[in-house]
């Protein structure tokens, strides 16, 4: 698949360089070269922008400080340095990438860290810059910086053909990085963290890890492709590059085509510089950046899934008001040149795929079909007593752990060992530090005091997903799945980036199975939002046990379910235990605990309260007078 | 001594700041909107009271009589869209920016992208000053200081001892639960939208006074007013005040050892550091959850 689409970036690419050689013989005006280079720089920025900000939702305001960073390179080293214009790309690509890792190094540092905080602290940046650029005269001074154009190859003709094989080179570089991203591990890393990042972090991705790579090939491409720039402008100031403009035309960009595909960005640079030049063109200089941020600021609100998707909703009619717009004013010939023609065209094509259909959802498929079939095809009876596990060694080693929020003691002297085989219920009132526990034992969280050890490593201060890749991986009380992947992707990213980590094609066949385990084989191709609660809480557990993990943890993987559903996920617990995984269980429901659990472990207040056989615990006068009151046992 | 006065003065400067920043604190804070149109409504402001003190030949200070109802209606307006379209958080950010854009360019083509400022005649306060032995205080900064503390204390009483205030905050702490207990979040948005748009009709007011106006300052204010508002602490609105000093008075410091235009260099690496170490602000006591 891959490989299939990088060829056809070579082909097009051949294609389109063809042009500047044949430009004469068919007759086609350097101007037509020009405005192309134009949104070949525009596909390039907005692709590179995307590749972090669209793909794992870091929304940046800081496009601007690459693009002058390398704009200022080429035009310092060429113009004051006499450094050979070829020299100075990848100059600018590796000091484009220093800075990404360094912002990166910097944001995302702290793991809760919000998203608008991002999006602030990358608008700082490019004033940054811009202020360091201003006071040091070997760089601007205030002044800025002539860029003369560089000698080039005898047989390319004028300087707009030049450059604009140029933009061609690094633009097609990009979208093909995206694509191939996008199609890759990273890319699936990338969707993960915009859907849901702790809970991708918890099933094993190196979120970190893949946030600074996508902000290193965002810095890689914007640093490159600005180094053209400075040809292109001729002139570097520094409000020319480090101004808002930069990021307000990569955000519209990607905003209109579309985040989460490559091809978003590029259909979004093709219409609005094409929609600007077009604009400025006819004398509508001042409207320019009104229509911009009107388009902007509607189409967050009315299409926030952009252009891309909405024209593969309706491909023919979009393609129809474009043919029938630029075949109308073809014929008449009454208005504008064809460049005019083509760009009505494309905002007619525009308008007719962004146009609000009627909603005519009906009950989505998936509903119906999963209140009529039984969800549960299990023939295995709840009430047989089953025979106790064989218990291994230790796998949990809880000792003397402590966990303070501020004042507050969440946790404090906690010492409990869970061995191999066991169905441990952790049970409590609320505020006892249940979840606190869970959150520890899953790496969320650090403990204050004392040392938690899973198989023979100590897992203090690692990565919830180095915790994973260890054997613990949990479940939300909420179910939180990743919104935009199916059911069956859902599992397949834990496949993948789980204990041993799997191709997608292996990982998406693994899925099926482990969908099945819980029952919902059925509704693989579903997206997580036409499911119900009940069916979310199993696919939680299904993902949860994809990572493969020898102990794992069930946050109240049962609360808001109605008897029969309690029922059927008594059942899929049951059978996660039987394939061989350790499970600790946070419950409110005693029935439920007693059912299932081989022990109990009692919290009250941040410590241990009761331990041992379920049957035993319960009787525990303590442990009534914890849940019922001082006085109920009287 | 030139020290003494750049800190004074910087510090008297930064109470601009913090008018500017409040409606952004409060909105950010209060109804998770980050409204970069607030700086829209600023321009406005300051660009309606050189327009009608100049037409109207009337006194700035009293332009407020018309660019406050309207600024506060205006705020409401978008509040109310933001409501009715579900925008909050980064969405708010993305459509705001795209309204701010579009508040720019139309001021650009009303009243030309040259720099505009009122006359002598028309702004008394440009030209008077008070004298504290060789310290000097420009009135139109004394002004601005005046008005911050007196809209900061304003709006922290409002806060604390109003039912109003009192719903607000139960709102901010927990929306579904202020909800049930009968809190009608819309009207109360609303008012509070329209009242940090009154905000940004004083400060453009403020800012009008001394400055010459140009379609592209708000761009200028992004870095300061942003750092006040953090570094203060999102909501906060005793802390945008003394963010506002501070921030003041160190970019006051900077253009005098230094050099003026390293003051946004050192100004973002300070909120940098601050959103590094102190994300809640650099006053708000205890964890931000």
């Amino acid at each position: 698949m891959i490989r299939r689409g990088l060829a056809g970036f070579v082909v097009v690419f051949a294609v389109l360089a063809a042009l500047p050689f044949v430009r004469e013989e068919i007759g086609l005006p350097v101007f037509y070269l020009t405005l192309a280079s134009t949104v070949l720089f525009w596909i390039a920025q907005a692709t590179s922008w995307n590749i972090l900000s669209g793909y794992s939702g870091y929304f940046s305001f800081g496009q601007g400080a690459f693009v002058g960073l390398g704009a200022y390179t080429t035009a310092v080293l060429t113009g004051r340095r006499g450094v050979d214009f070829f020299w100075t790309l990848p100059i600018s690509a590796a000091l484009g990438v220093i800075l990404a890792l360094a912002v990166g190094a910097l944001a995302f540092r702290l793991r809760s860290f919000r998203g608008e905080i991002f999006a602030l602290l990358t608008l700082a940046v490019p004033f940054i810059l811009a202020s360091l650029a201003r006071v040091n005269e070997g760089i601007d001074g205030g002044q800025g910086v002539v860029v003369s154009i560089p000698e080039f190859p005898e047989q390319i003709g004028l300087f707009p053909d030049f450059l604009f094989l140029l933009n061609l080179t690094i633009a097609t570089a990009a979208v093909a990085a995206a694509f191939a991203i996008q199609n890759s591990r990273f890319g699936w890393a990338l969707a993960s963290i915009r859907d849901a990042e702790d809970v991708a972090e918890g099933l094993g991705v190196a979120t970190y890890r893949y946030k600074m790579m996508a902000i290193a090939v965002n810095g890689l491409i914007g640093s490159v492709s600005g180094s053209v720039f400075a040809l292109q402008i001729g002139f570097v100031t520094v409000e020319g590059v480090f101004g808002l403009a930069i990021p307000l035309f990569v955000i519209v960009m990607s905003v209109l085509g579309g985040r989460s595909h490559w091809l978003g960005p590029v259909i979004g640079a093709v219409v609005i510089v094409t929609m600007q030049d077009r604009l400025a063109d006819a004398g509508y200089e001042g409207w320019r950046l009104i229509i911009l941020g009107a388009i902007l600021a509607i189409l967050v609100v009315v299409a926030p899934e952009g252009l891309q998707v909405r024209l593969q909703q309706r491909p023919w009619i979009s393609l129809g008001a474009f043919a029938g717009v630029v075949g109308v004013l073809a014929v008449l010939r009454v208005w504008g040149e064809p460049l005019d023609w083509f760009a009505a065209g494309m905002v007619a094509a525009a308008v007719a795929a962004l146009w609000p259909a009627r909603r005519r959802r009906a009950v989505p498929a998936g509903a119906a079909h999963a209140r009529a079939a039984p969800v549960e095809t299990s023939t295995e009876s709840l009430s047989i007593e089953r025979p106790r596990p064989v218990l291994g060694d230790v796998v949990v080693e809880i000792d003397e752990v402590a966990r303070l929020f501020g004042g507050v003691r969440a946790l404090d002297g906690v010492t409990v060992g869970i061995r191999a085989g066991e169905l441990v219920g952790l049970v409590g009132p609320n505020g006892s530090g249940k979840t606190t526990l869970v959150n520890l034992l899953s790496g969320a969280i650090a403990p204050t005091r004392g040392r938690i050890v899973v198989g023979g490593q100590d897992i203090r201060g690692l990565q919830p997903h180095r915790v994973a890749h260890i054997g613990v991986t949990r479940t939300y009380q909420i179910p939180r799945p990743f919104d935009s992947m199916t059911v069956l992707d859902n599992v397949a990213m834990a496949i993948m980036f789980g204990r041993e980590s799997r191709s997608l094609v292996d990982a998406r066949r693994a899925a099926g199975r482990q969908l099945d385990l819980v029952g919902l084989g059925h509704r693989g191709d579903a997206k997580p939002a036409e499911i119900n609660l009940h069916e979310r809480q199993l696919l939680e557990m299904a993902r949860a046990v994809a990572a493969g993990p020898t102990v794992l943890l069930l946050d109240e993987a049962l609360a808001g379910l109605n008897p029969v559903e309690i029922d059927q996920a008594v059942r899929v617990v049951r059978r996660i235990h039987d394939a061989g995984i350790t499970i600790v269980i946070v419950e409110h429901l005693l029935r439920v605990v007693n059912q299932l659990a081989t022990r109990v472990v009692v919290l009250d207040r941040g410590s241990v309260l009761a331990d041992g056989e379920p049957q035993a615990v319960m009787r525990n006068p303590e442990v009534v007078r914890a849940y019922l009151g001082k006085h109920a046992h009287a | 001594m030139s020290t003494v006065q750049a800190i004074l003065s910087g510090a008297l400067i930064g109470g601009m700041f913090a008018v500017m920043a409040v409606g952004l604190s409060l909105t950010w804070g209060m109804l998770r909107i980050i409204n970069l149109a607030h700086f829209g409504m600023i321009l406005l402001g300051a660009y309606l009271t050189f327009q009608i003190a100049t037409s109207w030949g009337i006194d700035p200070l009293l332009t407020l009589v018309v660019t406050v109802p309207l600024m506060f209606v205006l705020g409401a307006l978008l509040q109310w869209a933001f409501d009715r379209f579900g925008v909050a958080e980064l969405n708010s950010l993305l459509v705001s920016f795209g309204i701010l854009i579009i508040v720019i360019q139309t001021v650009s083509n009303v009243w030309s992208a040259d720099f505009q400022r009122m006359t002598g005649e028309v702004n008394p306060y440009a030209t008077g000053s008070l004298s504290l032995g060789r310290l000097v205080f420009p009135a139109p900064t004394l002004l601005a200081f005046g008005t911050a503390v007196v809209l900061v204390g304003a709006a922290h009483v409002v806060l604390q001892r109003t039912f109003a205030g009192r719903a607000l905050r139960a709102f901010e702490q927990d929306r579904s639960v202020a909800s049930a207990f009968g809190i009608d979040h819309r009207r109360l948005s609303m008012v509070l939208a329209g009242a940090s748009g009154a905000t940004a009709a004083v400060a453009g007011m403020l800012f009008a006074l001394s400055n010459a106006l140009t379609p592209s300052t708000p761009f200028e204010w992004f870095g300061i007013v942003f750092a006040v508002v953090i570094l203060g602490g999102i909501g906060q609105i005793l802390g945008t005040l003394v963010a506002g000093v501070l921030v003041g008075t160190l970019s006051a410091l900077v253009s005098v050892l230094w050099s003026p235009s390293l003051a946004p260099f050192v100004l973002f690496s300070a909120i940098i550091l601050a959103l590094l170490f102190r994300p809640q602000g650099l006053f708000t006591q205890g964890a931000a959850r």
